[in-house]
């Protein structure tokens, strides 16, 4: 006891240390780049934090965020930002940053609900919180630390059986991003009425270091089966008017207030957007050698299939393990996207340390190979697209040769995390328990 | 500029201040910040400063609906025989003004167009100009597929680098030039003749930094962009009416080399020829992308945890 005990308060130690230090980061590197942007020619902030504070500050004096060109988040977003015009220019910086230390505690928070001991938990947590593209990603002035954020604490939410708050930060979320609305069908599947009782903590499936669990192909099957002809069910209709409610009265006030802008800039331009500009997806330059042109409805179908199919196998294969079916659907919604830039990879990056405990993958060889492949793929794209920006040389081709390896370095990867993932729903059915107990009985 | 609505305004701050008592939990702050703002005018889709500068393309953009060269051209002589009425006939008593050179500096997509100018004048000497402070006006109307970011000039002007800057025309900056429309790019300097009065072979560099459209497509790879000369002013201030901007004229335009080069920019642009193999390709690419993910999904698991039973 005394031994596990002091094990315990080491990790213990162990994290606050590894929050302390993470912090400390932040702070040098905000202002650090306080610095390089007076002094260097090359900004450290990004252009988007430019673009946030501007309309924040149009808030401010009661004008519309969307006076601001190229601003097309939510006003919500301006409205958080409003003190970087009163305290300081850097404050939308802490904020972010300060996010992302949350993220931190977050990830641990779920593997520790999930029974993850406590000297693994650190390790995915240091996945995150030293990751050299999400620290500099708070700190430059990016907001999608906050977003992150929002969906972990969705998943906490679940997990502690507080499907109310989750109904309500999930309205929130999807009006603040449109796109963690792929994680609707997977929510309301979990909220299975084997596991939501009334006044009752869902059951928690627990960690254990060598989990064989039975995974066979009918058992999603059966599940999607059973949760579609019980589909309402008291919770999932009380999960769906709460989150639908919250969503629709964020954007009904923001229409209220910026009318039309609002919903063309935060809401339309993010559904119906095709940039013909380089960008990492595969259907950049397709979409640029047909932008002449309207696409036909056949053409627009055949681009939405490859992400309909996957998104939808993955959400009958994995809903169960929430989690994880979140961090799949994610990198694959990414991947197939029709715009895709690298701050959109920050959105599965904050999903992977909590799924890294049920893990097979060999660090050595298959983990390496697959950050290897696709950190390679990526600066081979990044190369092209040097080339083409920045060196004035016709190399579409190659940049979008270059675009299809990249995806197939996201499909690698996420085959590789599927193939190599210990299955292990979140929640303990009540008939499996009950199953069990009478197997104990016997 | 669209006015703040009040109503609006006493909403947002109820709420912000509610949300910061909640944050800070009711501690007191002090606090001070600069605020520098675009407006997008809504009607006439036309970007400008909050700047006090008076544009003169600003009243261009309210009477003309069309970037025409000729429009421009009409505008400009209606604009100068208005003012400086005295000295429009007197070439002799007018500023002197020589383009030495043009040159784009960069490879990519993101280039500098340094324009060098020589100006010569004797403001002082003409009793009829009672000038002490002068400011050389730059009006570049740019092609097609070639734009000014405002948020850029707004940079520079911040940094002292233009006395005002302001971009009319276009300014989505994310369009392809075949969707997009002319732009046109206004810079004010101030040079220093009030001390003495006059400049005598002041040579002022402008650099502008401009950004490439994504061209149409064309078969050879490559699309031509084209830059003319700009059109150069010269505006005079009195120092009885301070805010009054009284004189404007056009320099008389000498050149070294007689008129100077057209400058060319070659934008990498989609090859037509292509459209069918991308098109293929990528679909093929995306489908089996799908079919390894989907194959992984229903078969993959499995077999893992086959392995893993027999192993133990």
């Amino acid at each position: 006891m005394l031994i596990s005990g002091s094990k315990s308060a080491m990790a213990a130690i162990d994290f606050r240390s590894l929050m302390i230090f993470s912090a400390i980061l932040r702070v040098l590197l905000i202002f650090y780049g306080e610095w390089q942007d007076t002094h260097m020619e090359v900004r450290y902030t990004d252009v988007d934090y430019l673009v946030f504070s501007d309309a924040a500050s149009l808030m401010a004096s009661g004008k519309s965020p969307y006076q601001r060109s190229t601003y097309r988040y939510s006003p919500l977003l301006a409205f958080l930002l409003v003190p970087n015009s009163i305290i300081h220019r850097s404050w939308g910086k802490f904020l972010f940053s300060a996010t992302d230390l949350l993220i931190g505690l977050f990830i641990r928070t779920i593997l520790k609900l999930r029974g993850v001991p406590e000297s693994l938990c650190n390790y995915p947590v240091l996945v995150w919180l030293l990751n050299p593209f999400t620290f500099t990603i708070g700190t430059r002035g990016n907001c999608e630390p906050i977003v992150c954020a929002m969906v972990l604490w969705i998943i906490i939410c679940l997990m502690t059986g507080n499907m109310i708050q989750a109904a309500l930060w999930y309205g929130l979320v999807v009006h603040f991003r449109i796109y963690p609305v792929i994680y609707a069908i997977p929510i309301i599947l979990v909220l299975d009425p084997t596991v939501f009782k009334h006044s009752q903590k869902p059951a928690l499936q627990k960690w254990t270091s060598s989990m064989t669990k039975s995974f066979e192909s009918s058992a999603s099957l059966c599940s999607l089966f059973h949760a579609l002809t019980n589909l309402f069910t008291k919770e999932r209709i009380l999960f769906g008017l709460i989150s639908g409610a919250v969503f629709f009265f964020c954007t009904g006030l923001c229409f209220w207030l910026y009318r039309w802008e609002f919903l063309h800039e935060a809401l339309l331009y993010h559904l119906t957007r095709t940039d013909p500009r380089h960008n990492f997806s595969l259907y950049f330059y397709h979409i640029y050698l047909h932008y002449e042109h309207e696409f036909s409805v056949v053409e627009k179908l055949i681009s939405f299939v490859p992400q309909l199919v996957v998104q939808l196998v993955l959400i009958i294969r994995f809903a169960q393990d929430l989690p994880f079916c979140f961090l799949v659907q994610t990198v694959a919604f990414v991947a197939f996207n029709k715009v895709m830039t690298a701050q959109y990879f920050v959105w599965f990056f904050c999903l992977l340390p909590i799924i890294l405990p049920w893990t097979n993958m060999r660090l050595r060889w298959e983990g390496i190979s697959c950050v290897l492949f696709w950190i390679g793929a990526q600066s081979h794209w990044l190369m092209w697209g040097y080339m083409l920006e920045f060196k004035g040389r016709n190399v579409f081709l190659q940049l979008w040769l270059a675009g299809i390896l990249f995806l197939a370095a996201n499909t690698f990867a996420l085959v590789m995390i599927i193939y190599r993932h210990r299955y292990s729903p979140m929640f303990e059915h009540l008939r499996s328990s009950n199953s069990k107990n009478a197997r104990k009985l016997q | 500029m669209m006015e703040a609505q009040p109503g609006r305004l006493i909403c947002m701050k109820f709420l912000f201040m509610g949300c910061l008592i909640f944050f800070l939990g009711g501690r007191s702050f002090s606090a001070s910040g600069e605020v520098n703002v675009y407006v997008k005018t809504k009607d006439s889709n036309t970007s400008t400063f909050s700047y006090s500068a008076k544009y003169l393309f600003g009243s261009y953009s309210g009477r003309y609906d069309s970037m025409l060269d000729s429009d421009f051209q009409d505008f400009k002589f209606k604009l100068l025989t208005s003012s400086c009425k005295v000295l429009q006939n007197d070439v002799e008593l007018q500023p002197r003004l020589a383009i030495l050179q043009r040159s784009l500096i960069g490879e990519g997509s993101h280039r500098r167009l340094v324009s060098s100018i020589r100006y010569s004048g004797q403001a002082s000497s003409i009793p009829e100009l009672p000038a002490y402070l002068c400011r050389l006006i730059v009006v570049e109307r740019l092609p097609f597929g070639v734009f000014a970011d405002p948020f850029e000039l707004q940079n520079l002007v911040h940094h002292k680098v233009f006395t005002e800057a302001a971009v009319f025309g276009d300014t989505n900056l994310e369009l392809p030039s075949f969707l997009s429309n002319r732009t046109v790019v206004e810079i004010h300097m101030d040079l220093g003749c009030n001390s003495s009065g006059h400049v005598e072979g002041l040579e002022i560099n402008i650099v502008l930094p401009l950004h490439a459209r994504y061209p149409p497509l064309e078969d050879g790879g490559y699309s031509t962009v084209k830059l003319n000369e700009p059109d150069i002013f010269m505006n005079y201030k009195t120092e009885q009416k301070p805010h009054n901007w009284v004189c404007l004229l056009t320099p008389t335009i000498e050149s070294d080399k007689g008129k100077t080069d057209v400058l060319v920019w070659n934008v990498p642009c989609g090859i037509k020829a292509h459209t069918g193999l991308v098109t293929m390709v990528t679909f093929v690419s995306a489908l089996l992308s799908t079919l390894f993910i989907v194959l992984t999904s229903f078969y993959g698991s499995n077999a893992e945890v086959t392995k893993d039973l027999k192993e133990s």
